[in-house]
């Protein structure tokens, strides 16, 4: 009985809350449903706004994420290292 | 046996350009055999890319630079336990993540935040717990938001766990397929989805918050 719960959390044929929509956000933006489970999911988004919302704000905040950018290593640095690595191989 | 003909070019000392696979592989052969010149070159071909994947976990210049030297203290001395198996620099950069790793485990938690406070709540009947939800990316000013956002983000990634940052990072920040984001960490692919989804929900939450809405 546990078991067969655990599975149909994962893998609903049937998505009819937002709190099961939710936990599928990260599989359906990898591809990663099966045919019925991303038709149920979408179908759902066809009905509640708020998972749509929802969905939107994920994605973006992803993007957010992957535009982080980082300087590179400073060059002062670069020689300290190198100056370091230097007194302690050998 | 260190090979003779392969002599360590110009270009493979400065760290301009590409090192080709044969190359690379002489080099390393050299740098078990404990040749300075051939570590050098590969410390300067692949500095930038350790610092900035250092950088990334630990979130500061002094903290990167340690995990550099120890990095390539770590090449150096242990370049024998490199059996080419995978590539180096799938090698280097699991090394570096790993002290990485280290480095933010050790340091002292100041504030604990809780994740939960920025998890979506739901109701009885599994339906969002404070509707309507906003969707703020309609109305946001990408321009003066990016900035902002991403000044939101980095805090928001200093206080997840190290192991739910790594996750974030490797997937989000470098395009890392979760397959191997569980080889390189060491857990399964459905352990990287959860802290992946978790992280990201609290990202979300963030943010949210930051724009005047309940991240709930
Ligand atoms: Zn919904």
């Amino acid at each position: 009985m546990v078991k067969k719960a655990q599975v149909m959390r994962v893998n609903p044929k049937k998505v009819d809350t937002c709190k099961q929509a939710t936990s599928l956000i990260l599989d359906y933006l990898t591809g990663e449903l099966d045919s019925k489970t991303k038709r149920a999911f979408e179908e759902h988004l066809m009905v509640c706004p708020d998972c749509v919302s929802f969905l939107n704000s994920y994605k973006e905040t992803i993007k957010f994420t992957l535009s982080l950018s980082y300087e590179d290593i400073p060059s002062e640095m670069k020689k300290r290292i190198r100056r370091f690595l230097r007194d302690n191989i050998g | 046996m260190i090979p003779r003909r392969h002599r360590v070019t110009k270009k493979e000392l400065s760290g301009k350009g590409q090192l080709s696979g044969e190359d690379e592989r002489l080099l390393i052969q050299r740098v078990k055999a404990g040749d300075q010149k051939a570590f050098e070159a590969i410390f300067n071909h692949y500095v930038s890319r350790v610092y900035r994947q250092a950088f990334k976990l630990v979130g500061n210049e002094a903290d990167a630079e340690d995990v550099v030297q120890e990095v390539f203290l770590l090449v150096y001395r242990k370049a024998k336990l490199f059996l080419g198996k995978s590539e180096f620099s799938t090698w280097l950069y699991r090394l570096t993540a790993n002290v990485a790793l280290t480095k933010l485990r050790q340091r002292k938690k100041d504030k604990v935040v809780s994740l939960d406070d920025y998890m979506p709540k739901f109701r009885r009947d599994g339906h969002h717990l404070i509707r309507p939800v906003v969707d703020w990316t309609q109305d946001i000013d990408k321009f003066v938001a990016v900035k902002e956002f991403n000044q939101i983000i980095q805090q928001a990634m200093d206080q997840l766990s190290p192991m739910d940052k790594a996750v974030v990072m490797m997937s989000d920040m470098e395009d890392m397929p979760n397959p191997e984001i569980s080889e390189t960490l060491g857990i399964t692919v459905q352990a990287v989805k959860a802290r992946l989804h978790r992280a990201r929900l609290f990202l979300r939450g963030r943010l949210t918050d930051h724009l005047g809405y309940s991240p709930t």
